[in-house]
């Protein structure tokens, strides 16, 4: 029944009897609902504990990262204002050529250093060198105060430690030197002169690593004054290089590169084009540039100097008997040099690399033949970038062997590394009495130094530089010192009892001996204002009179004798470590080198028929020898096979194998499979200093004769532009006639110039513009002929986009991060090779292929025609990179950290720090444009041509790329679009890209109406 | 009664068989333990897809950067893994719906197995566009869904979209179908299983199935409609895909016969993994009165008919390369057949022309061994022929400069075998779950004539069916 309560078991009397409980809810005439009645977990109940959990449990799982507040200063500096950058005008540091800098400080950090368009030298150029000594400031690994005996020690103490030690050599009348390289700045050679007048024989002993003695003692010859003449090349419309690296390495590249690039500035009015001859054994990026390259050994460097000085003498009608034996060119190009010289006497310019005197003596006096002292070669305002004397060091050695040098104080050289092994600076060091260092980070040198007084990076430091007499300029701190450091000047002054700052030191010097000869009508101070503003000031008087040449210095060369078996070993300067200065620098190691496009270390190149002699190929192991035995022990190096080498040269480049460059090993994303980011012997690249030898008290780099065996083993090489195997069939090896390059020569440009004749075909679409712009349409053109391959835009681009670096593993599994390469391509050409650089970055296509494919529209078309990509939205398909028809696109394979968080300060703080996963590429430098239309909105006036640079335009020491708006018909840009010499690269893909070419055109005779390769 | 299932003039292809024996036959494996032989199988797969997981967590969780590809060579073992079991994967779904549709009856022996590889196939393909991916924990970033971010929605004109939905459909509809096919089968495995969890499982999954003349007949209206959905299916998935490829501008993959390239390779491939199973399988579940040399013969002879389509295809590349007088394109069919990656187009020649041109003689197509072997083959040539289309035409393209060579890593090579480890774990498991053999569908080409229908009598020779009819 329904009514009938089942029957009631109870096991206790208290369960039987109701509680309280129950007679409320008896006495309740309205019970709550079941649900509410149940006690503690009723279903609803239930669900609403369960929710409170689950969400509890989900944000508390949810926190995002820590908030990290960016505080803004308690008091705001006068000048700072967050988020806009300030420059200021310097002088580089990176070597001796003393180019005009901008340095870009961003909340109080240097980040990014750029030409000064105004400088004289410079023309608002830097090379990449330069601009890679902003990371050299953030090197973790610079000394971070002053040491003695291994260990750290305080200023005092080493100041009265070392002016202990000098007081009583001052007493007792011993030696003190002074070893430096060349120092332009003459505050600081002051301060030295002054510190050694304290001294009994005190002497500065100066040399060059990259030494162009030879030319300064043949000047001392010829003309009575030790110098090296200033070289303009903008003048010139004849150059003849021998050996002389000018557009890579030697003495100034980038002042050089500007001189060549006007003399050859097709665009101009009247167009220019100058004849480049280069005679050279291994292709150097100069060499590259010329119209005519003449592969020569370098011993018969020297016989071709003479045969040539003969022909012009003949001409000159001066009487001159070349007795240097048989010919070592070709007599017709010598003929022909000769006559092309003598038609453009005063505006010609020989230029040897050669440390020989004999051979330098000719060259000056083939240029005085040539009436090019004066026009093309100044003498009255010489350059200061070379001073030192080779002699100087073996007359040092001498000393420091006879222990007769109480104190020995190394400045802004590494002696110990970079001098010939036959000086013996290791061994020789330690037997001074006293060694101080002043270098500002670890060297060879300073680990055999008693005392270290680490000087200032040069952008922490007061200073100045007169690297041509008559041009000088200041270095101004962008930043307080990082460390407990101080500058040389300092250094110098206190032990010379004097105790100011470097600011006071170099104003003193200025007030004192720079200002009268300014002839500025101003007082010292507005003088001073304007020159720290400024960076430069171009002094009135110069300060040498004029010197004649002396006929009796030329002396026929002695009767040379073929050299022995072997192969001449030609030891060179790289344009990113030059003599390895610059071997803790990160950029520069990554850096490809210009002509073999090989990253983190030296190879043996050796030109293709003498590999195939040898049996090797590329990334084959070989052991380099001295035939008799003698000097070096043998050591291994890899083989590089570089076509337009001569045959029987072998070329390792110097600067590599620095101590310390064991950091690398770790450099780059570790994983896995990761390989050491340095090679077999634990450095970056083998150092070949040693293999230097003197010769006449010169220093020789290619003088050595050396053997070349074969080792079993390979080592795989990090190179940016790869090598294809020898066993491959040649159709597949090679590209074909690719046109990705346009080439022609200056005679038929002239021939064609005013016939409207389109080099390469356009095409005209059928399809309306998918991306109409309005307003700006942001364009480049490079102009491949004014382009030398120098690599400045690469570090540019790296320091401006804060592109990581990799490492030697990555770049070898072809992972380098770089936005802007430059391509290399040779092509045939008589029984040589031409060369062709392509700088290659986003082509910002107007039709893209990336655009369409990305599923997720992380990479979208600008209403200004950019291609932009957006990092967040990026998930990583790599899909636009596989779709790329120049593959300019990188991506991030793993998080590239940087090494350490003093290196991060260099970051730019307007561009993205990317992390793994997602794509990038050159972005035409937006943040710049954003910038540049900030500033001109502030200012209230339209954006005008040439406001926005991209990082790369702005620094191009050839002016070679040419950044603006396409859609602005006045703008140089689209000027040079509507150019003759225009064209794009894969045109007939229809991607229509923003990115342009002015056709490579060389100063030659047309011998095919117009030459494609790639 | 005593007809026979087939008209006059064809063999029945299943014979001496009962239909109860049929379900007993396939039934077996689920009412037994698993034997030793199965457990080593399952061991070893199961060891490949812990390898194969070990590999993706490392990858994920270091970078992309653990794979061997570079600035210039962004996809290689990953898409042609999403490739190739794609391709896989449409051997199932043409046998079941394509094959269907056309009555083709022997596919009821294979039908079930390979809509079941097929699922699997398309799971261990799903893995790799998500892997493959920098950033893959945003990969339904490529799905068009709601979000917060305003008008930011995926791009429309992608291939890789398209892949998306493609994919998915097709994943959800083959799993439809199968699920679908697999209902009555279902229902007897819940009869004949005792009560407990798997009588539950069996009950729930098979809704209900009572075997009423209405329940067949709206399972049939289903299966049909199914398979007519299905069938565009099977020709839009590859043609997409395809355009992965044909939609770039990159030489080797900007060509219009891809989508039929792609789709005769994909069933071509599909078909060799199916035999390649069952010939395996009818062995050791002892199948060997389903699957039988018609099957087999039958399968053998589609796989010529692809293989010479695909072979078609070669040809045709290079013809278009010749004839384009596009260097670029040229260059690129140069470099396949001549290059440093030549060996990997030559293997793929061999496999995939070569190989199963054997299968021309009925003797080699009446020896499983023999038969097997092909099929291994041309698994093998299929996965070269893709990483051929990507890594080739990749490697060497417009610029020179930017030429590059690839290798696989360690970590690559681990998730490709991991895919494997995946795959054969699932069939394994569905092998002893679930019956092989669409037992419905089966009995249907035993021999008996489907209800009512009166057929002329057997010819002589043939087993009279009232003498083996239950």
């Amino acid at each position: 029944m329904a009514n009938e309560s089942p029957r009631r078991y109870w096991r206790s009397l208290e369960e039987r009897a109701p509680d309280d409980a129950f007679r409320e809810a008896a006495a309740d005439e309205f019970p709550p609902a079941p649900e509410q009645t149940a006690t503690l977990f009723g279903r609803r109940g239930f669900l609403q504990a369960a929710g409170f959990t689950l969400a509890g449990a989900v944000s508390a799982g949810c926190q995002r990262a820590p908030v990290r507040y960016a505080l803004p200063f308690a008091n705001e500096p006068e000048t700072v204002t967050p988020g806009r950058s300030l420059w200021y005008a310097s002088t580089c540091s990176a070597c001796e050529a003393g180019c005009g800098v901008l340095v870009k400080v961003r909340d109080g950090r240097p980040i990014k250093i750029e030409g000064n368009p105004e400088h004289p030298l410079s023309r608002g150029g830097v090379c990449a060198a330069g601009q890679a000594a902003v990371l050299g400031l953030y090197d973790s690994q610079r000394f971070t105060g002053p040491r003695r005996g291994g260990a750290d020690a305080t200023w005092e103490q080493v100041d009265a430690d070392v002016l202990a030690r000098l007081a009583a050599i001052r007493a007792s009348g011993g030696a003190v030197r002074v070893l430096s390289q060349t120092i332009t700045s003459p505050a600081l050679q002051a301060a030295i002169d002054r510190f050694l007048t304290g001294f009994a024989d005190g002497r500065h002993v100066v040399y060059d690593a990259l030494s162009a003695s030879g030319v300064l003692d043949a000047h001392a010859r010829t003309h009575g004054r030790r110098v090296l003449p200033r070289y303009a090349l903008e003048r010139a419309s004849v150059l003849v290089g021998i050996d002389a690296d000018f557009l890579g390495t030697w003495v100034s590249p980038v002042e050089f590169t500007r001189g060549y690039r006007e003399a050859r500035s097709l665009e101009g009015d009247p167009p220019r084009c100058s004849y480049h001859v280069q005679f050279e054994g291994r292709l150097s990026l100069t060499g590259t540039k010329a119209d005519l390259r003449v592969r020569i050994l370098p011993e018969d460097e020297p016989r071709v100097i003479e045969q040539l000085v003969a022909r012009v003498a003949a001409k000159a009608g001066v009487a001159f008997e070349a007795r240097g034996g048989a010919p070592a060119v070709d007599g017709a190009v010598l003929d022909d040099l000769a006559a092309r010289l003598w038609a453009a006497r005063g505006e010609s310019l020989v230029m040897a690399g050669t440390p020989d005197l004999a051979a330098q003596v000719l060259v000056n006096y083939l240029n005085q033949l040539l009436g090019n002292y004066g026009h093309t070669i100044d003498l009255e305002r010489p350059s200061r970038q070379r001073r030192g004397e080779d002699a100087a060091i073996e007359r040092l050695a001498g000393e420091l062997r006879a222990g007769s040098v109480a104190a020995l104080v190394v400045l802004r050289a590494n002696p110990v590394y970079e001098l010939p092994a036959v000086h013996e600076f290791a061994t020789l060091v330690p037997r001074a009495g006293l060694v101080v260092s002043l270098a500002q980070a670890p060297d060879e040198t300073s680990a055999l130094a008693a005392i270290v007084c680490p000087d200032h990076h040069a952008l922490e430091s007061w200073g100045d530089a007169e690297p041509v007499d008559g041009l000088a300029a200041v270095v101004q701190p962008a930043i307080r010192p990082l460390a407990n450091t101080r500058a040389a000047i300092e250094t110098f002054a206190r032990w010379s009892g004097q105790d100011a700052t470097a600011l006071d030191l170099v104003r003193a010097h200025w007030q004192q001996a720079v200002f009268q000869r300014s002839g500025a009508g101003e007082g010292f101070d507005a003088f001073w204002d304007r020159v720290v503003h400024d960076g430069f000031t171009v002094l009135g008087a110069p300060s040498g009179q004029p010197a004649a040449f002396s006929d009796g210095a030329v002396t026929p060369l002695p009767a040379s004798e073929r050299q022995g078996d072997g192969f001449a070993l030609v030891l060179h300067p790289t344009t990113a470590l030059l003599d390895g200065r610059h071997a803790h620098n990160p950029w520069l190691q990554e850096l490809p080198d210009p002509i073999t496009k090989i990253t983190w270390d030296n190879v043996a190149a050796l030109a293709p028929a003498a590999a195939e002699r040898l049996g090797v190929t590329s990334g084959d192991l070989v052991e380099i020898a001295s035939p008799d035995g003698s000097g070096q022990p043998p050591l291994v190096l890899p083989v590089h096979v570089q076509p337009g080498q001569h045959e029987g040269v072998l070329a390792v480049a110097l600067g590599y194998g620095r101590a310390g460059t064991e950091r690398f090993a770790d450099i780059g994303p570790r994983w896995l499979d990761a390989q050491p980011g340095v090679g077999p012997n634990g450095r970056v690249g083998v150092n070949l200093a040693p293999w230097l030898i003197t010769r006449g008290g010169l220093v020789h780099a290619s003088a050595r004769r050396v053997t070349i065996s074969r080792l079993p083993g390979r080592y795989e090489l990090a190179t940016t532009q790869h090598h294809h195997s020898i066993n491959e069939p040649r159709s597949v090896s090679s590209a074909g006639a690719r046109p990705l390059v346009v080439e022609t020569s200056l005679s038929l440009l002239r021939s064609s110039a005013d016939q409207e004749l389109a080099p390469h075909p356009r095409y005209e679409s059928w399809w309306p513009d998918d991306h109409p712009t309005g307003g700006p349409r942001w364009g480049m053109v490079v102009d491949l002929s004014a382009c030398t391959g120098c690599s400045a835009c690469v570090v540019a681009c790296q320091a401006e986009n804060n592109i990581p670096v990799v490492g030697r593993d990555e770049v070898r599994r072809q992972r380098e991060m770089h936005w802007m390469r430059i391509d290399r391509y040779f092509t045939d050409a008589a029984d040589d090779v031409d060369v062709v650089h392509q700088p290659m970055l986003c082509q910002h296509c107007a039709n893209a292929s990336c655009e369409s494919v990305c599923p997720v529209l992380a990479t979208v078309h600008s209403s200004e025609g950019l291609n932009e990509q957006v990092y967040n939205r990026c998930v990583g398909t790599r899909y636009c990179a596989n779709n790329c028809a120049y593959k300019v696109r990188r991506f991030n394979w793993f998080n590239y950290a940087h090494p350490s968080e003093r290196e991060n300060l260099v970051l730019n703080p307007d561009v993205t720090v990317r992390t793994r996963g997602v794509m990038e590429k050159c972005s035409f430098c937006v943040q710049r444009i954003h910038e540049a239309r900030t500033e001109a909105r502030r200012r209230n006036v339209p954006l005008a041509d040439g406001d926005v640079q991209p990082a790369c335009g702005q620094s191009c020491p050839a002016r070679a790329i040419t950044f603006g708006d396409l859609n602005d018909p006045k703008s140089r840009v689209a000027t040079l679009a509507r150019s003759q010499r225009f064209f794009r690269v894969l045109e007939e893909l229809d991607l229509r890209t923003s990115v342009g070419y002015l056709s490579v055109v060389r100063n030659r005779e047309a011998t095919s109406p117009e030459a494609h390769h790639g | 009664m005593a007809e026979a299932a087939v008209s006059a003039g064809r063999t029945p292809l299943i014979v001496g068989k009962r239909l109860s024996e049929v379900t007993e036959d396939v039934c077996r494996p689920l009412d037994t333990r698993p034997t030793a032989l199965w457990w080593a199988g399952f061991v070893f797969s199961l060891a490949l897809l812990g390898l194969g997981t070990a590999a993706i967590a490392y990858q994920v969780a270091t970078g992309i950067g653990t794979w061997g590809l570079n600035r210039t060579v962004g996809w290689a073992f990953d898409i042609t893994n999403f490739v190739f079991w794609i391709g896989i994967g449409h051997a199932g779904t043409l046998i079941s719906a394509i094959l269907f549709l056309f009555r083709q009856r022997w596919r009821t022996s294979v039908n079930r197995a390979a809509e079941a590889m097929t699922l699997f196939a398309v799971m261990c393909a799903g893995i790799f566009p998500v892997i493959h991916m920098g950033r893959p924990w945003l990969f339904f970033w490529i799905a068009p869904y709601p979000n917060a971010r305003g008008t930011l929605w995926m791009n429309f004109r992608s291939p890789l979209a398209w892949d998306f939905f493609a994919i998915s459909t097709y994943f959800l509809i083959s799993a439809v179908f199968w699920y679908v096919g697999l209902i009555p089968d279902l229902a007897t495995a819940r009869d004949r299983t005792p009560p407990g969890l798997r009588r539950r499982l069996y009950e729930i999954f098979s809704l209900g199935w009572n075997g009423s003349f209405r329940t067949w007949h709206h399972y049939e209206v289903v299966y049909l409609l199914l398979a007519g959905l299905a069938t565009p299916l099977v020709i839009s998935v590859h043609t997409i895909v395809s355009w992965d490829f044909a939609t770039s501008v990159i030489p080797g993959w900007h060509t219009t016969i891809f989508p039929p390239y792609f789709v005769a390779g994909a069933i071509f491939s599909g078909m060799a993994m199916v035999l390649t199973l069952m010939l395996v399988a009818r062995v050791v579940m002892g199948l060997q009165a389903y699957i039988t040399h018609r099957h087999v013969d039958v399968m053998c002879k589609l796989i010529l008919l692809t293989s010479g389509i695909v072979a078609l295809a070669y040809g045709t590349e290079f013809f278009t390369a010749l004839y384009s007088a596009n260097q670029y394109e040229q260059f690129v069919f140069k470099n396949r057949a001549l290059g440093p990656m030549a060996w990997a187009y030559w293997t793929m020649v061999s496999c995939n022309v070569l190989a199963p041109q054997l299968l021309w003689f009925s003797a080699v197509r009446r020896r499983f061994l023999l038969v097997f072997i092909v099929t291994l083959f041309i698994n093998v040539g299929m996965w070269f022929e893709r990483f051929v289309i990507i890594v080739t035409s990749l490697h060497r393209d417009y610029l020179p400069s930017s030429w590059a060579s690839y290798a696989p890593t360690s970590i690559e090579v681990a998730t490709l075998l991991g895919s494997f480890g995946l795959f054969f774990s699932a069939f394994l498991l569905f092998c002893r779950l679930i019956p092989v053999i669409a037992i419905a569908e089966v009995k249907s080409v035993v021999g008996t004539p489907p209800a009512g229908t009166h057929e002329p009598a057997p010819a002589a020779g043939r087993p009279a069916l009232s003498a083996v009819e239950a």
